[in-house]
């Protein structure tokens, strides 16, 4: 075979590639935006559920507002120990060995099947915390799978900044913790914020991690972290796994995908802003 | 009277040694030019003088003493405030002019808005910007010309009123009618500071300095007053240096 049929074959493989993923994309969608869109009505969003079994009618706007709480509280949870963590690899972990040793536990966390991740803050924060099956328990769970993704675009963000712009904070005599928060994190917000974002709508569709720590068939919006709450994965879960509504399945999945195509449409839109700023 | 005394000073970067043996007196207020190859070790000495060695990896032995008293019994933040320092490339921070200005002085204490636009104002005057930018304020630093940039770098070093400037090839990106913008301004400057300035043109030290130091392979060849280092050099490879370089 000479070099031009080889590079030909290639490049038809990789365009044929590319196609059949934007197929599969578009398919899913379609499919679902088709199959959804007839149980769409301002009561399903905005309805609490009901019907028997429970969901066979109504809405699902305590699961939505309920995903959403624990999104964020798993992004507050997840963003605070991430950047923390990779405020000290950049700027504070003076030995190599130190920096692999955090490197490889990240990347170990990274690899947790998300369904462990539930049995473990089903054990520890449900069981031997007693937080119970909870907001709290949920998040926290939901905020440990994301962590690795976070921590590692932030630390990414943080060795990116010039070097030279860091030293000459330094060549003014100002400590290493007002240059990390007057210069540094500044310039990486709207990267770290990115981060967040994206890390958030992951948190938001997976179901594992709480169909053990949070989520339940039915609970009213909850009042306080500690109360059980509804969430749009699980409720889908349910809909489809017990038989209940095939009809209402299709439209909470279609409003589950709406609300994560606006988190990763606002995250990619951060990351347009912040090019076209420099 | 030497603000600051070099004495034996030996640095190295893990193994390998970039400065031997260097003992040098800086006299205060008074310009002194480092001269010499690429490589020959003069911005690690000028990066010596305000402990910015170690952040770059950097270690030295020997002694330097500022106003008579050991570089290291001063605090480090303290030393870097005392002794300021200007980069090669410009290094503007990524926020507004102002916000560049008022950095140092807001970390230092300083939180009347007055009194921080009476710093801004000085320092872009005393930089020669002020007439220049006084009505962009709060552009964005990196907007400005190269040459702007590290005219505002050296009036961000002078916000904090540093007694030493240490300057790294500050002209080497720039064209002539920059250099010669800063040149002025750097004569003007040493009445009220010491200035040691590293440069790989001689004509500047020569217009600019009151005194030369030629450093060589990371030994101090030969250290003079300016107009006797270039009419009179006493080394043959200080003379070599200045005479190839106008050969």
């Amino acid at each position: 075979m000479n070099v031009k049929t080889k590079d030909f074959i290639f490049k038809t493989w990789i365009i044929i590639s590319a196609i059949i993923v934007f197929l599969i994309v578009t398919y899913i969608f379609g499919y679902i935006f088709i199959n959804g869109l007839s149980s769409i009505n301002f009561e399903f969003i905005f309805g609490d559920p009901r019907g028997m079994p429970i969901g066979s009618e109504g809405g699902i706007f305590p699961a939505i507002v309920g995903s959403l709480f624990l999104m964020v509280i798993a992004c507050i949870f997840a963003s605070i120990l991430a950047i923390s963590t990779s405020l000290y690899t950049v700027f504070y972990a003076k030995s190599k060995k130190i920096e692999s040793i955090i490197h490889l536990i990240i990347q170990s966390m990274a690899g947790i099947p998300s369904i462990v991740l539930g049995l473990f803050g089903y054990t520890l924060l449900v069981l031997n915390l007693r937080l119970g099956r909870s907001l709290l328990s949920g998040g926290i769970t939901l905020g440990i799978m994301i962590f690795p993704y976070i921590q590692v675009r932030a630390e990414k963000t943080l060795s990116e900044v010039d070097k030279d712009i860091i030293g000459s904070s330094y060549a003014l005599g100002v400590s290493k913790s007002y240059t990390i928060f007057r210069l540094i994190l500044p310039l990486c917000k709207t990267d770290i914020i990115s981060a967040i974002t994206m890390a958030g709508g992951f948190a938001m569709g997976a179901s594992a991690p709480i169909i053990l720590t949070a989520a339940v068939i039915f609970a009213p919006i909850p009042k306080s972290l500690s109360a059980p709450v509804m969430a749009l994965p699980f409720h889908l879960y349910m809909l489809t796994g017990e038989g209940i509504s095939l009809e209402k399945a299709y439209g909470t999945a279609l409003v589950l995908i709406m609300i994560l195509l606006i988190i990763n449409i606002t995250a990619a839109c951060l990351n347009i802003t912040k090019r076209n700023d420099r | 009277m030497d603000i600051l005394k070099i004495n034996n000073l030996f640095v190295n970067y893990g193994d390998k040694e970039i400065i031997k043996d260097i003992s040098m007196n800086i006299k205060r207020n008074k310009i002194t030019a480092i001269i010499g190859p690429s490589g020959c070790g003069k911005s690690t000495l000028l990066t010596s003088l305000n402990l910015m060695l170690e952040v770059n990896g950097g270690n030295f032995t020997g002694e330097i003493l500022f106003k008579d008293k050991n570089i290291l019994s001063y605090e480090k933040d303290n030393i870097r405030k005392m002794i300021g320092m200007v980069f090669q490339k410009p290094t503007p921070f990524p926020f507004s002019i102002y916000k560049n200005l008022t950095y140092a002085p807001i970390y230092y204490g300083t939180k009347d808005k007055k009194e921080l636009d009476n710093i801004v104002k000085t320092t872009l005057k005393g930089a020669g910007l002020f007439n220049e930018i006084n009505n962009d304020l709060n552009m964005l630093a990196t907007k400005l010309s190269g040459g702007q940039q590290q005219r505002l770098c050296i009036a961000r070093a002078l916000t904090v009123n540093p007694e030493v400037l240490l300057l790294d090839e500050p002209c080497s990106s720039l064209d002539i009618q920059n250099t010669k913008n800063i040149e002025e301004m750097l004569l003007r400057f040493s009445k009220d500071y010491t200035i040691v300035i590293v440069t790989h043109n001689l004509a500047q030290a020569k217009r600019i300095s009151d005194y030369t130091a030629f450093i060589l392979d990371g030994e101090l060849i030969e250290y003079n007053e300016t107009e006797k280092i270039f009419s009179n050099p006493k080394d043959d490879r200080t003379k070599e240096y200045i005479e190839g370089i106008y050969g």
